[in-house]
């Protein structure tokens, strides 16, 4: 009977469709954005890319806050997930070699990895790269192959450049693909370089997923640990400018090379102002992604 | 919606310990075989018939009393007086409780009117039961288990209907009633197999919800 009456009921013509009720327009806007009494955290917010002084809308963040959020939460994810193109190195003239990992997942599943080179690359390195050198420079994707493709070229010209005129001999152009920190220490040890230096992208933050670090290492070997290594942080645009960076960088490995020591047995005081120093900088400004 | 479910409602469920034997031979009942009497009062009389028949399968009670009441539930006697009297008899009155939880249930779950024609003003009656009990087998004539469809629809719609189920399927009319009857409609019985049965069930409906919707051709 339930067969028929569906069978019947498939016949039947639909009733008439009820009218929409009127829904009333909403209110053009239900909060106000209180804007930000406090001029503590406006001149605070002067000084940092921080969200401070950002204001609220009833208990909730407001509208462009949350839309800036997500854009440079969007820009640090799409620069995780950016890979460096088969062939970069090569197109700008740098001899391209690659970690031991296989796959861009497994890059950023497996740091241990990304510590190490390839055989075809060892071998490479052993037999086209010059040796005993004073810095050897490699430039590489890291956490932000964006960054290493943007920046990265200038930066190591610009380090090359510094290096030069300070009388150090520089080894030939590297370029590592799926590569992690420690991945100097091996090819350094390999050309037989007193000081290794990597260029790379570094893990982003909101909004800046094109900033490099450098981390420079005397006496390159496998087993150096963090605590060897000098670094700089946030190369890009808006924060340590490539060519600044790259002065400050060619003035720890000749400390180093003097010395004869880096991470935290090297004595930064005497580097003077060249490093950046404890002096005023100039706060970064934050990028606007979105429009308030 | 049409072909939806009527249920029907009881309007009343008494029970009687110990009736005097007087008035179990007074409603067909022997009064060596029967002490306890359980009554139901119902507004739909074919599910009635159909429930008390379930009733005999489920609890060994007799039906010794089912009769519908001159033109139908809607002019009645009385609030609680519906469309049938249904009066099953048993020796313990545990049989009759046992009896009348299978007739609520056959009632309110299985045995229906369904509306024809959308209004509720045609209604028919297209039953299948699949195994048939003592009380509508010797009723009808057949074994008890036998597959029966107990089809009721008004008089000419029932007629039409007829004619449909019995030219639907391997089906073979055991009895036909024709109008008037104390409800005014019109009652068939048909059996076959079970599938047959089912198959002329539904050309029944199908044919009474037609002349429903186009009285005059």
């Amino acid at each position: 009977m339930d067969a028929l009456r569906d069978e019947i009921g498939s016949s039947d013509p639909l009733p008439p469709i009820p009218p929409m009720p009127v829904v009333p327009a909403p209110p053009e806007r239900v909060y106000t954005p209180r804007p930000e009494k406090s001029a503590f955290a406006e001149q605070a917010a002067r000084h940092t890319t921080a969200l401070l002084g950002i204001g609220h809308v009833g208990t909730r963040y407001a509208t462009n806050v949350v839309l800036q959020f997500q854009a440079e939460l969007a820009v640090a994810h799409a620069a995780v997930g950016a890979e460096l193109p088969d062939g970069w190195a090569e197109q700008n003239g740098f001899v391209g070699v690659r970690s031991r990992v296989t796959s861009h997942r497994e890059f950023l599943l497996r740091p241990d990895l990304g510590r190490r080179l390839d055989e075809a690359s060892l071998e490479i390195v052993r037999t086209r790269c010059t040796k005993g050198i004073d810095v050897q420079v490699i430039i590489a994707d890291g956490l932000s192959a964006v960054a290493c493709m943007q920046t990265g070229k200038a930066l190591h010209d610009a380090v090359v450049r510094a290096c030069t005129a300070r009388g150090l001999s520089v080894g030939t152009p590297i370029a590592a693909r799926f590569a992690r920190v420690w991945l100097e220490d091996e090819i350094g040890q390999e050309v037989g370089a007193k000081v290794a230096m990597i260029l790379l992208g570094e893990r982003p933050g909101l909004g800046t997923g094109d900033g490099l670090s450098a981390y420079v290492v005397h006496a390159p070997k496998i087993g150096n640990t963090d605590g060897d290594r000098n670094m700089i942080s946030n190369i890009h645009l808006r924060g340590i400018v490539p060519d600044d960076a790259a002065e400050r960088l060619a003035a720890l490995a000749q400390a180093m090379i003097a010395q004869r020591c880096s991470g935290v047995t090297l004595d930064l005081g005497r580097l003077g102002e060249v490093t950046g120093g404890r002096g005023y900088r100039a706060p970064q400004v934050r990028q606007r992604l979105v429009e308030s | 919606m049409i072909l939806e479910r009527i249920i029907p409602t009881v309007l009343s469920v008494r029970r009687l310990q110990r009736a005097d034997p007087k008035l179990i031979e007074a409603y067909g009942g022997d009064p060596d075989k029967h002490t306890a009497l359980g009554l139901v009062t119902c507004d739909q009389d074919d599910a009635m018939y159909v429930a008390l028949d379930e009733a005999t399968k489920q609890a060994p009670v007799d039906v010794i009393f089912a009769k519908s009441f001159y033109a139908g539930a809607a002019h009645a006697s009385g609030r609680l007086s519906g469309e049938i009297l249904g009066v099953i008899g048993a020796r313990d009155p545990e049989e009759i409780d046992e009896g009348l939880d299978a007739l609520i249930r056959c009632l309110q779950h299985d045995a229906c009117f369904y509306d024809a024609d959308g209004k509720r003003t045609v209604t028919v009656f297209p039953h299948v039961i699949a195994s048939l009990g003592e009380y509508l087998a010797k009723e009808a004539g057949l074994a008890v288990g036998t597959p029966m469809a107990y089809l009721v629809a008004p008089p000419l719609e029932a007629t039409i209907g007829l004619d449909a189920a019995l030219k639907a399927a391997e089906v073979r009319a055991v009895r036909i009633t024709v109008p008037p009857t104390e409800t005014n409609f019109a009652c068939a019985w048909l059996t076959g197999d079970l599938d047959a049965c089912e198959a002329a069930a539904v050309a029944y409906a199908a044919a009474v919800v037609d002349v429903a919707g186009t009285p005059k051709r």
